[in-house]
């Protein structure tokens, strides 16, 4: 049973605060959209008004083709997980996993037969007898998340399920979630604040910030694509640097002029908006700023700067320097040798730029569709993952236990 | 002090014990607690020797054993009849006001109320009202509804002068209880009806627990109340039975006395120690969030 959920302009107001304004998405059936944003950003406010514990102050959401505005949790037939999990303390694991059928009227048997489907899905057969208190962090999240998986419901929304459990356990969950989603394929709603959730697990991620959505993309669209400086600067680690830039035209060619270089737009790159001629915001992601001498030859830009401060990762190391009077962080080689102080060159492929406008912060550049595949590829060794895989690889997590992205498996 | 000493308790629970440092400080904290305990046991140590000795007085001494005293009480009707009154009366407030503190404190704790706060610090305010303050215009009503000299209505007044105090203990252990686990079962597909008694009343019943325990013993306690709004001798409750015991002849059988004092004391010492067990213990939602 799949169903699609729609906001359709939803507003959610307390009292002289907007926590949530004019909220338009669709989440479509069987898709695992992830919503993402710092916290206040009405992320969690979305997620309770899906599941009916807030009332929209305008608008409407549907759940199929049912208005549930005004339609009680109880009978929304959604599941939630919470951060906090929310298990009955005074019950057992088993009565746990079974409360939500019983409430809803199950016949014994069956309860006890999905009870024990759930469990060996989760793998929790042998805690069954066991109060929450007796369970470690992980087994409490499975139960919380078996809780919702018994019931078989129209919607799964999940409330930053994963920050209370660490790191490790948390790169394992993940996967797990993951993987159940694939198996059941129910429509689900995740919201966190954590961008490498959000980009390793999410079909597609709904990036909000100050309770207006800001953008709703496929990860790697939305990594490639931002479609403003906030989108830019919130996915992606360590962050975009941004510096500021001159759009200036000369027969016919657009060009921007920023730490010091000009450069001519990319072929096929145009600008969407905006005089070709006024300030702009020019961001580089520290991936894309590189060592000169380990860069490819697609960077054709040169810049010199000054170290400040090397960070070592172990299979990379990131850089902060000074350039133009601008700090900029770039992504430098392992064992690279390089000192604060030392004087460096960057290089940097113009094609990977993104222009933003200076005042609105929207982006004002549309780049021929192959173009990030290409610079992907010809980067080469520097990026020989998807994006995703690049990334979470960053955070220091063991390859061998990654989910696997779906970019991967459709490359 | 980052010595520990691990040490096996009932079953495969460890429990680990810091050293103990015994430090000057430690030691007068100990001589004043021993100091302010005698105050308090001093008393309660003359009763129990008095209450066994064949010819107390005033004094504390070692006691010449006899057990005529307690046959003496127990052969009395009017000490048994206020035993029974104590009861009734400690009973049907405690009835009273648990049921309608829990009712109350539920809304208080969970509900958007306009002009809360400053309710809820009236109900704090008046659960500091010193009750002989009000006994008179009591007892004047009591006369105008001819309610007076009966167990049940005394109860009432006492109910009425503990509720605001169990509200506000009641709302506290509420308050406990995560608002989650009932947004939780409401998504599960429960009734409000299913998600108070399955869900919230089971966590509430420590804090029930307390605040019926609490609300008995001062009640067994009451004296004021009860001595101005009833007067036959069969619905004196102990209390007033002691306070009788003292003057009633011009003379005071310190014996008997203290053997009253000792038997009415009884109950609160049993319902403390289970209190003090639900105090420390049963204050427990682990597991239920983070």
């Amino acid at each position: 049973m799949l169903s699609e959920v729609r906001f359709d302009g939803v507003h959610k107001i307390f009292g002289a605060e907007t926590a949530v304004e004019d909220l338009n998405l669709t989440v479509n059936a069987g898709e695992f959209l992830v919503l993402v944003g710092p916290s206040g950003c009405g992320k969690t406010t979305t997620l309770r008004m899906l599941a009916g514990l807030e009332r929209p102050s305008y608008g409407r959401i549907l759940i199929g083709d049912k208005l549930v505005n005004n339609v009680s949790p109880r009978f929304r037939d959604v599941a939630m997980v919470f951060q906090s999990y929310a298990l009955y303390p005074h019950m057992n694991v088993y009565d746990n996993l079974a409360f939500g059928m019983r409430a809803r009227g199950a016949s014994k048997d069956l309860v006890a037969q999905r009870v024990k489907e759930t469990a060996d899905v989760l793998g929790l057969g042998k805690l069954l007898k066991r109060r929450p208190s007796e369970l470690s962090g992980g087994q409490r999240q499975r139960v919380a998340l078996g809780r919702a998986l018994i019931r078989q419901p129209q919607v799964f929304l999940m409330d930053e399920p994963l920050s209370n459990l660490d790191a490790g356990l948390r790169v394992q969950m993940r996967a797990e979630l993951s993987r159940l989603h694939q198996r059941f394929r129910v429509t689900t709603v995740y919201v966190t604040h954590d961008q490498v959730e959000a980009m390793t697990m999410g079909d597609r991620i709904a990036v909000m910030n100050n309770g207006r959505l800001q953008q709703v993309d496929a990860p790697e669209t939305l990594y490639d694509n931002p479609a403003n400086v906030f989108v830019a600067g919130f996915i992606g680690s360590p962050r975009m640097n941004f510096v500021p830039g001159r759009l200036a035209s000369s027969d016919g060619r657009t060009s921007v002029a920023f730490l010091g270089i000009t450069t001519p737009l990319g072929t096929g790159s145009r600008l969407t908006a905006g005089a070709s001629d006024g300030e702009v915001t020019v961001g580089i992601r520290p991936e894309d700023l590189m060592w000169r001498p380990a860069a490819g030859p697609d960077c054709t830009l040169t810049l010199s700067a000054d170290v400040d401060v090397v960070e070592p990762m172990g299979h990379e190391a990131y850089v902060t320097a000074l350039c133009a009077g601008e700090t900029v962080t770039s992504r430098f080689p392992p064992r690279s040798g390089v000192r604060p102080q030392e004087r460096v060159d960057l290089a940097l492929n113009p094609a990977r730029l993104h222009l933003f406008d200076a005042q609105s912060g929207i982006t004002i550049l549309q780049r021929p569709p192959a173009a990030g595949a290409e610079t992907l590829r010809s980067v080469g060794e520097a990026r020989t993952n998807d994006s995703a895989g690049g990334r979470s690889e960053r955070h220091g997590q063991p390859e061998a236990r990654r989910v696997p992205s779906r970019t991967e498996e459709i490359s | 002090m980052s010595a520990v000493q691990a040490r096996p308790l009932a079953g495969d629970k460890l429990i680990v014990v810091p050293y103990r440092k015994v430090s000057a400080a430690a030691m007068a904290t100990n001589l004043v607690l021993i100091l302010l305990g005698c105050f308090f046991l001093l008393p309660m140590l003359w009763m129990v020797f008095a209450s066994i000795d064949s010819n107390p007085d005033w004094a504390i001494r070692i006691p010449s054993p006899t057990l005529a005293n307690f046959a003496d009480v127990l052969g009395r009707a009017d000490a048994l009849s206020s035993f029974r009154s104590s009861l009734i009366l400690a009973g049907t407030t405690t009835v009273l006001t648990t049921l309608l503190a829990l009712l109350s404190a539920y809304p208080l704790s969970r509900m958007h109320i306009p002009f809360k706060r400053p309710f809820m610090l009236v109900i704090l305010f008046a659960s500091g009202l010193p009750v002989s303050m009000l006994v008179v215009p009591v007892y004047q009503m009591y006369v105008y509804l001819g309610w007076l000299d009966s167990l049940y209505t005394t109860a009432l007044f006492l109910a009425a002068s503990s509720l605001p105090f169990a509200i506000w203990l009641m709302k506290n252990f509420i308050d406990a209880v995560p608002v989650e686990l009932e947004h939780a079962a409401a998504i599960d597909g429960a009734s409000t009806f299913r998600i108070l008694r399955e869900v919230v009343l089971p966590l509430t019943v420590p804090g029930t627990a307390v605040t019926a325990i609490y609300t008995f013993i001062n009640a067994w306690g009451a004296f004021i109340i009860p001595f101005v709004l009833t007067y036959s001798p069969d619905n004196q409750p102990g209390p007033v039975e002691i306070y009788n015991f003292m003057g009633s002849h011009g003379l005071f059988k310190f014996g008997d006395l203290a053997v009253f004092s000792l038997l009415f004391s009884v109950p609160v010492i049993v319902l403390y120690l289970f209190m003090s067990r639900y105090f420390s213990g049963a204050f427990n939602f682990g597991g239920a969030v983070k």
